[in-house]
C-alpha cells in the first residue's frame, strides 16, 4: 500500500530542500547557542578562556558551516543537481534510503510512551507492551513469537539487572505486589 | 630474583586453588558487563569488587584483572553485531565492525577483534613488565598541553569520518565537541547550556548519546524501512578466526594500535575511548587500502581493538608506579590494591614485588583466557542474530532502554537515548556523519579542560603549547597531516598533465 508520508517524491528537489533544511537548522542552532553561552558567568581571573569560550566558539563554528553549507548548494545549483539523497557524504554509506515517516513517528512515539510508563507503570508491565508493540510496527511475527518474545524479553532482563546485577529496576504499580511476594 | 623467576612465581600464585577458576568468571563477567550498554568496565569491576573482600589479596586482583581486560572486549560485541557500542572504547570499532556484520561477515569481525585484541593486551602487558618504572617517569613529562595536543591530534580523524562534505563532518564534530560543554562547568563550577534543568548538571551521558547516534537510530531505519526489512544483520553461527593471511593483512593495523594504545593509556585520563579513536585514524593513514576504511575493513576493526585492549597495560604505568589512575577502571583497581594492602608507588616493585607480579602474570592469563571464554559467550550472542528480526530489533531497544537506566538509576539516559537516535536519524538522513559527532564528544572533554588547565598553568601565554617538545610534536604532526592532503592537490596541479594512455582492451 502506498504511503502517503513516503519520503520517496522527487528525489532531487527533496535532496535539496533537505540540504537547505539542514543548514539553516545549522545556522539558527548555531546562534542560538551563541547568545545563550553569552550568559554564562565570567567565571574566574586565573582562567584565560573561562567557561564562556568554548561553547561560543563551538555555536559560531556550527553556524559558519550552516552558512557554507547553503552557500555551497546555492553556487552548485547553478551548475548541477545534487544527488538523490543525503548520499556521498560519508564514506561507510551511514545514509538512510527510502522509508516510511509514519511508521518513523511511530516508533518513536512508541519508545517516548514507554518511557513514559517505565516508572509509574512499572518495567514488568511497560516492557512486554513496548516489545509487543515494536514488533506489530515491523509486522511479519508469527502468532506465537508475538507472544513469547515479550515474555521472555522482559523475564530475562528482569531476571539479569535485578536478580544479577542487583540493579533496582521499577516495579511501579506492581511494588506491593512484588514486595509481599519476597 | 629475577623478573622471570618472579613472574614464574606469579605465574604460581596466580594459577594456586581456584585461580583459573575464578580469572575465567571474570572475564566471562567482563565480557557481559562490556557488552550491555551502561554496565562499562568500571561498572563491572566495581560490581564484582565486593566479591573480592573474602578472596586473598593475589585471586582478587588477578579476577578484577579478569574483569577489565573482559569489560574492553566486551563493548565490541554489540558494536560489531548491532551497532550498539557496549562500552565507550568500542564505538570506534563499530565504523568498520557494522559494515562487516552487514555484509556477512560478523563471525570474521568478531574473530579478528579477539584475537588482535589479545595480541594488544598481552604485548601492553609485557611492556608494562618490562618498563613499569621507567615509563612512570615518562608519565610525569604528560602534562595538560600534551594530553590536550593528543586530543587535538585525535580531533583530525573528522577529516577521514566527512566524506566528500568536510564542512558536514566539521558541523557533526562541533556538535559533539559542544555537547561536552553541557553541565556543570569542572574548573569553575558555572552552569553551562543546562537550561535550568538539574538533570544536566552532571552533563550529556556519554554512552546514552552513542547508542542513541548509531543503535536508536539503526533500529528506527530498521522498523521504518518498507523494503529489506529485517537486514539487521547476517552471519555466520560462530566465531571465524583469522587465517595466517588475514592476520599479515592486519598486522600493521594491530602494530598501531598497540603503540597508540600503550602511549594513550601512559596518559593520565585519556583512556580507552581516545585511543581506539586515534588509532583508527592512525591505521587508516598507515594502511596500504585507506579507501576500504568505513566500508567493512579489517584493519578498520583491528586497529581500534587493539588499542582498547593495549589501553590495559599502559593504563597500570601510572596507576602501579605513581598511584595516578588514568582511567575509572584503573581507578577501581587502584582502589582494590589499597584495600589488599598495597600502596602503589615508586617503591611497589621492591617492596611488594610477589603480589605485584602475581597481577602481572594474572593480567597475561586473563589475556589468553580471553580466547576460550570470548569463543564460548560469543557463539550465544550469535546465535541471538538468528532471531526473526522484529524480536531482534524490539529486544535491543529494551536492552537499550533498561541498559541505560541502569548505568544510574536516571530516566534521562534512556530519553537522551530516545532523543540521539532521533538526532542520529536527521544526521543519517542528511549525510551528516553521527561518528563524527561520537568524536567530539569522546574527545571534547579532554580538549576544553585541558586547554584551559594548559593555560591556566601559562598564565595565558599559548607558547607553551610549542616550547613543550611532545606537545608541540603532536601538534605539529596535526598540522603536517591537515595540510598534506591540500599540498599533495597542488602539487599534482601544477605538474604538467601526463599524455592519455591508450586504451588497454577495445572496450
Amino acid at each position: 500500500m502506498h504511503d502517503p508520508f513516503s519520503s520517496a517524491a522527487d528525489p532531487a528537489v527533496s535532496a535539496l530542500r533537505r540540504e537547505l533544511t539542514a543548514a539553516g537548522v545549522l545556522v539558527a542552532f548555531g546562534l542560538y547557542i551563541v547568545s545563550v553561552a553569552r550568559r554564562i558567568p565570567l567565571g574566574v581571573a586565573t582562567d584565560p578562556l573561562g567557561p564562556r569560550f568554548f561553547p561560543i566558539a563551538l555555536g559560531a563554528l556550527i553556524a559558519l558551516c550552516g552558512v557554507l553549507l547553503a552557500s555551497g548548494l546555492i553556487l552548485a545549483r547553478g551548475r548541477a543537481r545534487p544527488a538523490a539523497t543525503g548520499k556521498g557524504s560519508d564514506p561507510d554509506d551511514d545514509t538512510v534510503g527510502t522509508f516510511s515517516v509514519s511508521r518513523l513517528v511511530a516508533a518513536i512515539v512508541l519508545t517516548a510512551l514507554y518511557l513514559a510508563a517505565f516508572e509509574p507503570l512499572g518495567y514488568l508491565l511497560a516492557t512486554p507492551l513496548y516489545v509487543l508493540s515494536v514488533m506489530l510496527l515491523h509486522r511479519g511475527s508469527a502468532p506465537g513469537t508475538l507472544v513469547l518474545t515479550p515474555l521472555v524479553v522482559t523475564v530475562v532482563l528482569y531476571a539479569v539487572f535485578k536478580y544479577g546485577l542487583l540493579i533496582p529496576v521499577p516495579d511501579g504499580i506492581l511494588e506491593p505486589l512484588l514486595r509481599r511476594g519476597g | 630474583m629475577g623478573v622471570l623467576d618472579q613472574l614464574l612465581a606469579g605465574f604460581g600464585q596466580a594459577l594456586s586453588g581456584y585461580g583459573l577458576l575464578i580469572m575465567a568468571a571474570g572475564v566471562a563477567w567482563g565480557i557481559i558487563g562490556g557488552a550491555i550498554p551502561g554496565i562499562s568496565g568500571a561498572v563491572a569491576m566495581a560490581l564484582a569488587l565486593p566479591y573480592t573482600f573474602s578472596m586473598d589479596a593475589a585471586t582478587a586482583l588477578v579476577m578484577l584483572a579478569g574483569v577489565w581486560a573482559g569489560a574492553n572486549y566486551g563493548g565490541s560485541i554489540p558494536a560489531i553485531l548491532m551497532r550498539m557500542p557496549g562500552t565507550p572504547g568500542s564505538a570506534a570499532a563499530l565504523l568498520d565492525g557494522y559494515e562487516l556484520t552487514r555484509q556477512g561477515h560478523a563471525a570474521k569481525a568478531l574473530g579478528i577483534s579477539l584475537v588482535c585484541g589479545t595480541i594488544g593486551g598481552l604485548i601492553s602487558i609485557i611492556v608494562l613488565i618490562a618498563l613499569v618504572l621507567p615509563l612512570g617517569n615518562l608519565v610525569l613529562a604528560f602534562g595538560s598541553p600534551e594530553v590536550c595536543a593528543l586530543a587535538v591530534f585525535g580531533l583530525t580523524l573528522i577529516a577521514g569520518l566527512s566524506g566528500t562534505s568536510i564542512v558536514k563532518g566539521l558541523a557533526a564534530g562541533a556538535f559533539g565537541l559542544l555537547l561536552t560543554a553541557v553541565g556543570l562547568d569542572t574548573l569553575t563550577g558555572s552552569l553551562r547550556l543546562t537550561f535550568g534543568r538539574t538533570e544536566l548538571l552532571s552533563g550529556i551521558d556519554i554512552i546514552s548519546a552513542m547508542v542513541g547516534l548509531f543503535a536508536v537510530s539503526e533500529m528506527f531505519y530498521q522498523l521504518a524501512r518498507p523494503a529489506r526489512r529485517g537486514e539487521v544483520v547476517a552471519g555466520a553461527a560462530s566465531t571465524a578466526f583469522p587465517t595466517l593471511r588475514e592476520l599479515r593483512a592486519v598486522w600493521r593495523a594491530t602494530m598501531v594500535g598497540t603503540v597508540v594504545g600503550l602511549i594513550v593509556g601512559i596518559m593520565p585520563g585519556a583512556g580507552a575511548t581516545a585511543s581506539s579513536f586515534v588509532a583508527y585514524n592512525e591505521a587508516k593513514r598507515w594502511s596500504k587500502h585507506p579507501e576500504l576504511f568505513g566500508k567493512g575493513s579489517m584493519e578498520g576493526v583491528a586497529a581500534p581493538e587493539t588499542a582498547n585492549n593495549a589501553v590495559q597495560g599502559g593504563d597500570l604505568v601510572p596507576t602501579l608506579a605513581l598511584g595516578i589512575p588514568g582511567s575509572n577502571s584503573a581507578a577501581i583497581m587502584l582502589a582494590a590494591l589499597i584495600l589488599h594492602g598495597i600502596i602503589p608507588g615508586p617503591f611497589l616493585l621492591t617492596q611488594q614485588s610477589p603480589l605485584v607480579f602475581t597481577l602481572f602474570a594474572g593480567l597475561i592469563l586473563v589475556n589468553f583466557l580471553m580466547i576460550p571464554v570470548g569463543v564460548l559467550i560469543l557463539r550465544g550472542c550469535l546465535l541471538a542474530l538468528r532471531l526473526p528480526p522484529p524480536s531482534l530489533i524490539a529486544s535491543i531497544l529494551a536492552i537499550i532502554v533498561i541498559g541505560t537506566y541502569a548505568a544510574d538509576l536516571f530516566l534521562l539516559n534512556p530519553i537522551l537515548a530516545l532523543v540521539f537516535g532521533v538526532i542520529g536519524f536527521g544526521m543519517r538522513l542528511t549525510g551528516f556523519p553521527p561518528a563524527a559527532t561520537v568524536l567530539g564528544l569522546v574527545l571534547g572533554f579532554l580538549v576544553e579542560s585541558e586547554l584551559r588547565r594548559s593555560l591556566i598553568i601559562s598564565h595565558g601565554s599559548w607558547a607553551i603549547f610549542v616550547t613543550r617538545p611532545i606537545a608541540a610534536t603532536l601538534l605539529a604532526l596535526t598540522v603536517g597531516f591537515l595540510l598534506y592532503p591540500l599540498v599533495l592537490n597542488l602539487w599534482r596541479l601544477r605538474r604538467p598533465p601526463r599524455p592519455a594512455a591508450a586504451p588497454a582492451s577495445g572496450r
